[in-house]
């Protein structure tokens, strides 16, 4: 008893003077390893811990003594699977004299467990927690005595702190690293306003800066319409001796990798590298189903492939193209809308993608999201900006210009009045003149005087011709001929009368076929013209009614097509003195209204080489037709 | 003999088109402003007016407007230095638009046209 104690005491000692000196897991698990086979005489010991691989737990060998070197590498068991599984799901040392005999022992060739009889297995438990398990192998038969047992279990409690102490350290170094290139990056990115710029110095950091950079990296994004995934930059050696020349390049500087790559090497470089066109030259639809890129994008979550060649979603000649065992997928998603896609792999050093690199990899890609993201939204603003400033200025422009052309009016009216008397005057002067040369007497005397008069007339029409020309900046073209959309045009005056029509309960029926009907016209005036049409109906209608709008077949109408428009309503119809002055230019039977009538719509209409007739049917109502030509008018300029 | 009425707030104005519109063998009548314009068109009864659109008082286009409402039949032409009133709508109800100039040839032309018409 006295022996065990002394035995267990020098153990809680030595355990003491490990978590004293290390923080690093191997030296922790070797040294353990040492404490064990030296005091507790037995013939091999592994210790195993628990690890999450893709969100599924696990028991990963990763020291042991007394078994065959290297054998330790990818010995992996599922909680429960074998003695080990099981003492870790259950929590429960088990002391089995007769290991190969008992149900739960799993045999693992390459540790060559059938050598060993009897085995001790004890959990490592952490408040409540298994982190792993303790396993101790005899070579002859042994039955473990309850000391024996009390005192591993004591070594298992006192090594899990250590352990856990130096797992935590790893987690945090690991952390420590990534902030740290995370930080460098952003400082880099932040140097420079140029998007591409920004998206070298991201993609290198993913690919040679610390805490485990990729081999290569490519960046996809999608194009305006979100049909495809561009290409847009890879980064990464074009082959393996460049790969390795490349990382035997970074294990010579000393100091920060980054900072040197950021600041020494050639940005532009990368562009001639045929790992960089080769990203340009692809080209990924976004259908769903198809690609592994796609369903990336499209479903904004990550992938990690394994095996490519085997995988559905890879393509065979992309598969192919990569050459890479494994590699990783991310979307950028910056905000709910998927901007591209980036790509890792490993294919020169083909070190596995662990959890923790696709979690660094989600880390960086939204940098890179944003960084894109900024870009765009920072050019969107440049442009914006840009065009508002045009805008501005053009605007100012024409301020002055119809600044300078109601002043120009007004000095052109001033100045016309006067020009008129001059020039009005001088003529009838001349003619005078002229007519008393009759009288040879006078003839002689008269050559100057109406020589003078002419050069007057003469100056005064270059005075005319000059306002003529300053005036043409103030004075528009009569018609402003465009291409107009009838049935829009038609829909947009309905649409202003929307309230009229509602209250007054009118039934509207459109007939308006010819959907792209396009016909040159002074948008504006044939606009005024339609809303005097419909004002008439509507008014004719107070308590309700039909309205129909259609688009008659083409007439010829003085030798020229026309389109004919239709307007009919159910008001009643217009009483026989009405109907005669209805295209007076100010008659009106309304209490309010500009009176405008459909004598000017008429003349509008009639400028435009077209027609507007009306047809009264007494206590029915009227219809109006609207005829315009379908070519321009040879006559009128067009705007 | 066919009797104009002039409409024009300039005295020099007024003398050159009743000098020019005699010579063409019209009977002119004067008006410096709508009230005399609304006096002329009653006492003379003129068959044709030509309207300046600049006038103090009531302006061209409001008189045109009440000469079309009142006595619809007398055609009208409206004769200004001003262009860009051809914009304005409402000098669609006058039944010609003639920019004023030294050469008064255009007017008398119009006028021939407009008397012709109507």
């Amino acid at each position: 008893m006295i022996q065990e104690t002394a035995l267990g005491l020098e153990i809680l000692r030595d355990v003491a003077r490990i978590s004293n000196s290390t923080l690093n897991l191997d030296e922790i698990l070797a040294q353990t390893l040492d404490i064990v086979k030296n005091k507790l005489h037995i013939d091999a010991c592994s210790i195993y811990l628990i690890e999450t691989e893709n969100e599924q737990p696990r028991l990963k060998l990763k020291a042991s003594s007394g078994m065959p070197e290297g054998a330790a590498s990818n010995i992996y068991l599922k909680p429960g699977k074998g003695v080990t599984g099981w003492v870790a799901q259950n929590k429960k040392t088990l002391a089995l004299s007769d290991a190969l005999q008992d149900p739960r022992f799993v045999y693992f060739p390459e540790i060559e467990e059938e050598r060993f009889q009897s085995m001790l297995s004890v959990p490592m438990l952490y408040q409540d927690e298994c982190i792993g398990v303790i396993n101790v192998h005899t070579l002859a038969i042994r039955f473990f005595s309850p000391p024996e047992i009390a005192v591993l279990e004591t070594l298992s409690g006192q090594i899990t702190g250590c352990i856990r102490n130096a797992l935590e350290f790893q987690r945090s170094q690991l952390l420590l690293k990534e902030q740290t290139l995370l930080y460098d990056i952003s400082l880099a990115v932040q140097g420079t306003m140029k998007m591409d710029h920004q998206l070298w110095i991201l993609l290198t950091g993913i690919t040679l800066g610390g805490a485990g950079g990729f081999n290569r990296a490519l960046l996809f994004l999608t194009d305006d319409q979100s049909k495809v995934l561009q290409g847009y930059m890879g980064l990464g050696p074009d082959s393996p001796e460049a790969a390795g020349y490349i990382w035997s390049e970074l294990r010579h500087k000393k100091g920060d990798v980054l900072h040197w790559i950021l600041t020494e090497s050639d940005r532009n470089e990368y562009q001639q590298s045929a790992f960089n066109s080769l990203a340009q030259s692809l080209t990924i639809p976004l259908k769903p189903g198809t690609h592994v890129l796609a369903e990336a994008a499209l479903l904004k979550r990550p992938f990690l492939i394994d095996h490519p060649q085997e995988h559905s979603l890879v393509p065979r000649e992309f598969a192919e193209l990569l050459g890479s065992d494994s590699f990783a997928v991310v979307p950028l998603v910056p905000h709910q809308e998927t901007l591209g896609v980036l790509l890792v792999d490993n294919r020169y050093n083909n070190a596995p993608i662990t959890d923790n690199d696709m979690a660094l990899l989600t880390r960086l890609t939204t940098h890179i999201g944003w960084v894109i993201e900024n870009s765009r939204l920072f050019n969107k603003l440049l442009k914006s900006n840009q065009e508002l400033l045009s805008t501005k200025e053009q605007l100012i422009q024409s301020e002055k210009l119809a600044a300078m052309g109601e002043l120009a009016a007004e000095v052109a009216h001033e100045i016309k009045n006067p020009m008129v008397s001059i020039g009005g005057f001088t003529r009838r002067l001349r003619d005078q003149l002229s007519h008393l040369c009759q009288d040879p007497n006078l003839a002689s005397l008269l050559d100057s005087p109406i020589q003078y008069s002419g050069i007057i007339i003469n100056e005064v029409e270059r005075m005319e011709r000059l306002l003529n020309n300053i005036l043409q900046l103030s004075q528009a073209e009569q018609l402003e001929l465009e291409d107009v959309n009838i049935n829009e045009l038609i829909l947009e005056v309905i649409k202003s009368f929307q309230v009229g029509i509602q209250e007054r309960t009118i039934e509207l029926k459109l007939h308006l076929p010819r959907e792209k009907e396009v016909l040159p016209i002074d948008r504006s005036k044939i606009k005024q013209v339609m809303i005097n049409i419909l004002s008439n109906a509507m008014e004719s209608m107070p308590r309700g009614g039909l309205l129909q709008i259609s688009s008659l077949p083409y007439v010829y109408i003085n030798d020229r097509e026309m389109l004919a428009l239709c307007f009919e309503d159910s008001g009643g119809g217009i009483s026989q003195k009405t109907f005669e002055n209805i295209f007076h230019p100010f008659f009106t039977t309304k209490a309010t209204g500009t009176g405008l009538g459909l004598s000017i719509s008429r003349k509008i209409v009639e400028s435009h080489g077209g027609a507007l007739e009306l047809k009264n049917n007494p206590n029915q109502g009227v219809t109006v037709y609207l005829y315009l030509p379908l070519q321009n008018p040879a006559n009128y300029n067009k705007n | 003999m066919t009797k104009i009425l002039v409409i024009d707030d300039e005295a020099n104005i007024r003398l050159l088109y009743k000098e020019e519109l005699q010579d063409e063998g019209y009977e002119v009548a004067l008006a410096a402003n709508a009230e005399e314009a609304l006096k002329a068109i009653e006492t003379a009864e003129p068959d044709l007016i030509t309207l300046d659109i600049k006038m103090p008082g009531m302006n061209g286009i409001e008189l045109l407007r009440k000469l079309k409402e009142d006595k619809k039949d007398i055609p009208v032409i409206i004769c200004s230095a001003y262009g860009a009133y051809k914009q304005d709508f409402q000098v669609w109800a006058s039944e010609a638009y003639v920019v004023k100039s030294a050469d008064l040839q255009e007017l008398k032309t119009t006028i021939k046209e407009v008397l012709d018409a109507s």
